[in-house]
Parts: C-alpha cells; structure tokens; sequence
C-alpha cells in the first residue's frame, strides 16, 4: 500500500498540487483523475520521487519515502515500475533490449535467464514477433504494452502509470486497461493510474481520486462515481453526454 | 548573473557525472556504442575538410610568399605549422562542435522531453552518469586520433595540390614539410584537443539534459549549444596558446 500524506507541491509559488493525502492499496487499480492541468503528473512526480514535495510525507508499505537518503530510495526503486504518458521506450534500444535493460542493469542473471524473462514479459502484454524492431517501427499501442512489459521485468511490487490509454483508439485502450488490471491481480501490485478517460474509469476504477485545480475533490469508486453530488466532478464527468445519460437511465433523475 | 547559474549547475553536473557507473559492463557498452557513433563516424568528415584545406593552405601560401628571395620551402613549413598548431585541433573541434555537439544535445534533448530520462531516473540509475560519462569519454578519448588523421590528411592534401597546380614542386613540399619540424608543436595540439573535446561533449549534453519543453526547445537548445561550445573554445584557445607558447 503507498499512503500519501497532505502533500503539496508548488511551482513558481504557485501550488500544482495542494494538501492531497490518500490511501493507494495493493491488487486494485487506484485511479487518479482530474482535468489536463489539474496536477494528475504532479501528484505522479511527487509519489515516485521525480519531484521533491515541499510538504506532507509518501509511505511505501509503512516505509516513509520522503526522509529516505538516495541511497535507500534506490532499493525503494528497483520495486517500483512507471509507464510514462508516450510510453518512453529507450529509442536507439529494440524492443528486446528495452525490456532487457532493468534486468541488465540491476540483476546478475545469466543471459538465458534474462532472454526468458523477457519473453515471460513480452507474452504477458501480448507482443509476439517484434523482438527485434525499434520503438519507430511499432504502434503507439505496442509501444505503450512494451512499456508495460519494461515496467514488471523486475517483478515491482509498485506500478505507476501516467495516462497509459491517450492516443489510443478506444478498442486499444480498453485491453490496455484490462491488461494493466489482470497483471495488478495477478502479481499483486500497488497500482497507481493517470488518467482523464471516463471510460477507464466505469471499467477498472476500484478506486478513484479526483483533483481539481491541485486539490483532492473527491474520492469513490466506479460503483458511486455517477451518483456523486459534487459539482465539479459533475462537470467532468457529464462533459461527455453519454455518462449523463447513462446517469439518467439508472437512476431516473434531472 | 543568468550566466552564474548555468556555470554553477554546468559544475554540479560534472560532478554527477564523474561517479561510479551503476554497472561497469553496461558503461563499457555503452562506450563503444558512443566511440563509435561519435567519433569513427566522424573521420569521414575529418578527412575530406583536412584534404580541402591542406590544398587551399598550399596555394595561398605559395601565392603570399611568390617573392623569389623567400625560399620555396616555406611553402612546405608553413601549411605544415598552420595545419598542427591552430588548424587540425582549433578548427577541427569548431567543425565537430557543430556536427558531435548538436548530436548529443538533440539525443539527450529528445531523451529528456519524452521522459526517457524520467524514466531511467525512476528506475534508479544515475542518469547523468549513464547518458553523459560515457560520451565525454569516447570524444575526450578520440579527439587526438581525429587531430592527427586531420595533419596527416591536411599535408597529404598540400602534397597534392602543389605538384598538380604547379605552384610547388613534389620536393621543394617535401622538403619544406620536414624543415625546421618542432615536435612540441605536436604536443601542445594533442594537449589542446583533450581540452576541446572535453568541452565539445560536456557542454552540449549539459544544454540537452537541461532542456524543457518540446521538439522546437531541443532544437533551440542545440543551437545554442553549438554557439556557446564554439566561443568556450576560442577562449580555451587564446589561454592554452598563451600559456604553453610562451618561450
Ligand atoms: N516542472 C514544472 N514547472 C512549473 N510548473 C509545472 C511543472 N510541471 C507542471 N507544472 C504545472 O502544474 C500544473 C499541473 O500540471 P500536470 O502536468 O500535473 O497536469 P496533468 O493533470 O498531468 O495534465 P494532463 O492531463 O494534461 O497531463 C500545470 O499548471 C503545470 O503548468
Ligand atoms: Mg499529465
């Protein structure tokens, strides 16, 4: 579980994120929402470290982040994975290497070992038969599940994604989604999502933060989302007309 | 004052960059991936601007000193000194500032505004160190392979043009090439290189990492680099020449 506590972060004195504290548990996929601008990327910085908060505390497990020395953050790290908005694949690495790469870098496995776990890696986001091209030379959904499958090489107990369906066509974004869910069951991750898409929301948001202009607004699930009383959240949501109606339907209002 | 703050995070970079790689094996392979895209990359161009240059220092050098109470063969002598002392590693490193330095800045650059840095930097590797280590090593390391190819080149150049002109004769620039030879002059290039290879990899991978925003600021940033690496050494030019010249 990664618990954030009334962290805020300011830029140019001007808070991108203010006070925000919540609670992240493990084997569900918690969503973090809000409008572009509203401090989703901020928040995400802050939690992995990217960014050094200027108040409030991050707990990994009980384990407080923020008064870490570097050099404890870094084991910290080797359990944390993140797939960036664009996905951030190394461009003059293939496909393979990429994957590779965190397992070069941290492990002492032999190369065989690492060949089958890169291949455990790629099957699990579904890529066969692209080992060797570059990020170029693939889809922008590809990109996106070779990130996911550089994420997990080294099995993280954390994942963090940044908007990991934009640009993607809705179909695509959906088994994104659901990919990142079944690998959060299956390997029992703290997952943290991105994202301004309703549609992840109603489909994996077991638990949902909204932000407004920096601030924690609301907090639910997809179970309670469309019935919430809260006015700006309304406006998020119901920008898309199909929600509102949806809304409509199940509950008889407005 | 906006100068101080670049020197000084320029210095705090440096300092990054210079600890111990996270794994020396993926350091070793990254070194060789940067020797060879930025510096046996580079010969091509070394060679074919020393050739030119050679040749145009013959025929100018013969037109200047066509009084015949000058001898012939400082022809010869003077492309030779011209090539060592200023234009093999002074011109030479303007050149590859423009074609190593905007190459480095956009790699890093685009690196940076795609969040590929980000990326290694959750991971937990010293990004500075793995980006930058290794390509201030392979420039520093190549750079006096490079400025001899390009003597060697620039007099082969000379030896061609002369004869084929008809301004000098094959002996008289064989002879002048050899009259009079200081091999400090030699030296005091290879030392100036070290530096100038220094600065045509560290300066332009410190405007890349730095960069922000989008496409447009990474090329922004890569003329920038080029321009500044240019002025740091003609500076660094005037001072070594001023101090290890001095009789
Ligand atoms: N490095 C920075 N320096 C200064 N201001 C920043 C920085 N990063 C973000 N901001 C500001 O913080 C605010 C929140 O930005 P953030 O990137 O977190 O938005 P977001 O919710 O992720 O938006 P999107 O959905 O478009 O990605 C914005 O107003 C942005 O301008
Ligand atoms: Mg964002």
């Amino acid at each position: 579980m990664i618990e954030v506590r009334n962290i805020t972060k300011i830029f140019d004195g001007k808070a991108a994120v203010k006070d925000i504290s919540m609670q992240f548990p493990e084997g569900q996929a918690n969503l973090i929402i809000g409008r572009s601008g509203s401090g989703k990327t901020v928040l995400l910085k802050c939690i992995l470290g990217l960014y050094e908060p200027d108040s409030g505390e991050i707990l990994y497990d009980g384990r407080s982040f923020t008064r870490m020395k570097s050099a404890e953050r870094k084991t910290i790290r080797r359990e944390m994975g993140m797939v960036f908005q664009g996905g951030a694949l190394f461009d003059s690495l293939t496909v393979e290497q990429n994957v590779r790469f965190p397992l070069d870098m941290f492990t002492t496995k032999t190369s065989a070992e690492k060949a089958n776990r890169v291949d455990f890696c790629l099957e699990h986001v579904d890529i066969r038969g692209a080992n060797k091209l570059f990020p170029s030379e693939i889809s922008g959904g590809m990109q996106k599940r070779v990130a996911i499958a550089r994420a997990i090489a080294l099995n993280p107990k954390y994942l963090f994604c940044d908007e990991p369906n934009s640009g993607l066509d809705p179909e695509t974004a959906t088994l994104i989604d659901d990919l990142i869910l079944m690998l959060t069951k299956e390997f029992k991750m703290t997952t943290i999502i991105n994202t301004h898409d309703m549609n992840s929301v109603i489909q994996i948001g077991e638990s949902v933060l909204f932000i407004h202009q920096g601030e924690k607004c609301w907090q639910g699930n997809r179970g309670n989302i469309l019935h919430s009383e809260n006015k700006i959240l309304e406006d998020f949501i119901f920008a898309n007309k199909l929600y509102a109606q949806m809304r409509r339907e199940k509950t008889g209002m407005i | 004052m906006d100068w101080l703050f670049h020197v000084g995070r320029y210095f705090w970079m440096l300092g990054k960059t210079f600890s111990r790689p996270e794994k020396f094996k993926m350091f070793v392979r990254q070194l060789f991936h940067e020797i060879e895209g930025l510096g046996v990359n580079s010969v091509g161009i070394v060679v074919i601007i020393s050739l030119f240059i050679g040749g145009i220092l013959t025929i100018q050098l013969a037109y200047n000193l066509m009084n015949p109470l000058l001898p012939v063969y400082l022809i010869g002598l003077g492309t030779r000194d011209t090539l060592i002392l200023e234009f093999s590693s002074t011109i030479l490193a303007l050149i590859l500032a423009g074609k190593i330095g905007s190459n480095i800045t956009s790699e890093i650059g685009s690196m940076k505004v795609t969040e590929q840095i980000d990326t290694l930097e959750v991971m937990g590797v010293n990004s500075i160190s793995y980006l930058i280590l290794p390509k201030i090593v392979a420039v520093v390391f190549i750079f006096p392979f490079l400025v001899i190819l390009s003597i060697f080149f620039g007099l082969l150049g000379g030896l061609i043009v002369g004869p084929f002109t008809g301004v000098v004769s094959l002996t008289d620039y064989i002879d002048g090439i050899r009259y009079l030879f200081v091999p400090y002059y030699v030296t005091f290039t290879l030392i100036k290189s070290v530096f100038f290879g220094f600065l045509v990899a560290s300066v332009p991978a410190y405007y890349g990492y730095f960069v922000q925003g989008g496409a447009l600021e990474v090329g922004k940033a890569s003329t920038k680099a080029v321009v500044n690496t240019n002025i740091l050494i003609l500076l660094f030019d005037l001072v070594l020449t001023r101090l290890l010249l001095t009789a």
